[in-house]
């Protein structure tokens, strides 16, 4: 029993902060009064902590829940670079059940917390976008995978370095992503070639949109197609974020300048 | 059983001449009696179908309310049904002639659909107050500002204010002077408000030709009041236009009053 506790013991040995997932109010409580800092990531800041990481997506992976809040405690400046880190999240259970023991700065940024805090666009509509995406994703169009391509935020100048491929059905229009009708209508336009532009306040500005950027430096994995080029490609000429649902791999892939920051299978939401 | 049906036929006789209206007086009390309970009925399910429960859910009436083993649903239904009731009594005494036909009960009469829709006012009065406090105080909660506090009990107070004035009216008591403070109230919120909103309203006229008309879209390249940029967003208030890193945000008033220039290349 002795060894047990030793070995978790050794977990919390030298930990400089305590990053708590979704924590109901009591369990806040109970750990709050630690000698380290302790930070909050969760979707609202229920429990009123000083230390707070929002989190705008219920990330299933929990690798990637931790990421997220490491990369956004380290951005808020509450932990450095190589500090050891405790990760309390939930895994199976409705509660905390897990910990996790990390060194910050131990894997390479991947920018998803730069994604939806640093993005032009307000982190909502970067959220609703990835919603709409993997609803997309999970369901197809009438039961077959489609692909589409959303880009988000700097609307102005991306429509300078696109052209229409045809009409624009949402001309004088003013839907914006998160209105419940939308779903529907994006899915329906999703048949459509091209890509989806949305402003940084969430309006869908055009669809049909073929884009034109230079391709210049553009670092995505190989064997990724011609529509996650394009979305990589924009969000390197341009201040927007692209969010790209694959047709063949079925994946939701979230570019931001000009790198891959974001991979998410539908299904495991 | 010849016996029994005699006596009935006699009992049906003197209560269809002598006591004839005695036998109406009774038979309108019961009428009432089950047209009030049909309404109040009536009325309970109909609320709650119509989501009168959810929306009155956590206003303060609404806990009292429960705290008393009821709901505003029950109360102003039972109230509707009660009304009824008292109404069809009061004209049942009147054809009986128990009470005199005299002044009490001509008065009564006429105060009690007053009473009633008081009653009404003040209960749709508590219930609105509350819940604009609620609705307000959400819409304000991002705002972490302690002054800002106070708007949400304002405007409860103002709704709870013309419901006493109404409700009082209803029951004839001299409103006068709570209606001049009414007045100036409304004067100074209209009148002020109007004077601290002017250039935001002016903005938002604007905004909605702009917003329905599109003359420019996002994409544009415009020049507004000597600021050349891309327009980026265009909103019922304000026009973003953006060059060179730098972001203009223009009033749309500003767009009417000096027009837009779009440059075409």
């Amino acid at each position: 029993m002795s060894d047990l506790r030793d070995l978790v013991g050794e977990m919390t040995d030298g930990v400089e902060a305590v990053l708590l997932f979704s924590p109901s109010g009591s369990y806040y409580e109970r750990v709050v009064d630690a000698d380290q800092p302790v930070v909050v990531v969760s979707g609202e800041n229920t429990v009123d902590a000083e230390h707070y990481v929002e989190l705008p997506l219920e990330f299933s992976d929990v690798a990637q829940r931790i990421r997220f809040g490491l990369e956004g405690a380290l951005e808020n400046g509450v932990i450095e670079e190589g500090d050891a880190v405790l990760c309390a999240a939930k895994t199976f259970a409705e509660d905390i059940d897990s910990l996790v023991r990390v060194r910050a700065g131990d894997f390479v940024r991947s920018g998803v917390y730069e994604l939806f805090a640093d993005s032009r666009a307000e982190a909502s509509v970067i959220r609703d976008v990835l919603e709409v995406a993997i609803e997309l994703g999970k369901k197809g169009q009438k039961g077959k995978p489609v692909g589409a391509l959303f880009v988000v935020g700097d609307a102005g100048k991306v429509m300078n370095k696109s052209r229409p491929l045809s009409y624009n059905p949402f001309e004088k229009s003013h839907v914006h992503v998160g209105d419940p009708i939308v779903n529907v209508m994006l899915k329906e336009f999703s048949r459509l070639d091209g890509a989806f532009i949305i402003s940084d306040s969430g309006k869908i500005v055009s669809a049909y949109r073929y884009l034109e950027p230079s391709a210049e430096g553009v670092d995505i994995p190989k064997g990724l197609g011609a529509r996650h080029m394009a979305g990589g490609a924009i969000t390197r000429d341009t201040n927007a974020v692209a969010i790209v649902l694959s047709e063949s791999d079925g994946l939701v892939r979230a570019f931001s300048g000009g790198e891959l920051v974001l991979e998410i299978d539908p299904e495991d939401y | 059983m010849v016996g029994q049906i005699a006596a009935l036929r006699r009992l049906l006789r003197r209560l269809l001449t002598s006591e004839l209206e005695l036998f109406v007086a009774s038979l309108i009390v019961v009428t009432a009696l089950l047209l009030g309970l049909a309404v109040a009925r009536l009325l309970n399910s109909l609320l709650t179908d119509a989501g009168v429960p959810e929306e009155v859910e956590g206003t303060l009436f609404e806990r009292t309310a429960r705290r008393l083993g009821t709901s505003t649903v029950k109360l102003v239904s039972r109230l509707s049904g009660l009304f009824i009731v008292a109404v069809g009594t009061i004209f049942a005494l009147r054809v009986a002639g128990v009470v005199n036909a005299g002044l009490l009960i001509e008065r009564l009469a006429d105060f009690l659909p007053s009473l009633f829709v008081a009653a009404l006012v003040a209960i749709l009065g508590l219930v609105l107050g509350d819940k604009a406090e609620l609705v307000v105080g959400e819409r304000l909660r991002s705002v972490k500002l302690p002054e800002v506090n106070a708007l949400p009990l304002v405007v409860k107070y103002s709704i709870f204010y013309i419901a006493a004035l109404v409700a009082l009216g209803q029951l004839g008591v001299a409103t006068a002077a709570l209606l001049v403070l009414l007045a100036a109230y409304a004067f100074g919120v209209f009148f002020i408000g109007g004077l601290a909103f002017k250039d935001m309203l002016s903005s938002a006229a604007a905004g909605f030709y702009l917003v329905l008309n599109e003359p420019y879209t996002i994409g544009d390249e415009v020049v507004i009041d000597g600021q050349r940029g891309i327009v980026q967003e265009v909103d019922v208030f304000v026009t973003r236009i953006e060059s060179d890193g730098r972001e203009f945000i223009l009033p749309n008033r500003q767009v009417f009053k000096n027009g837009i220039v779009r440059v075409r290349d």
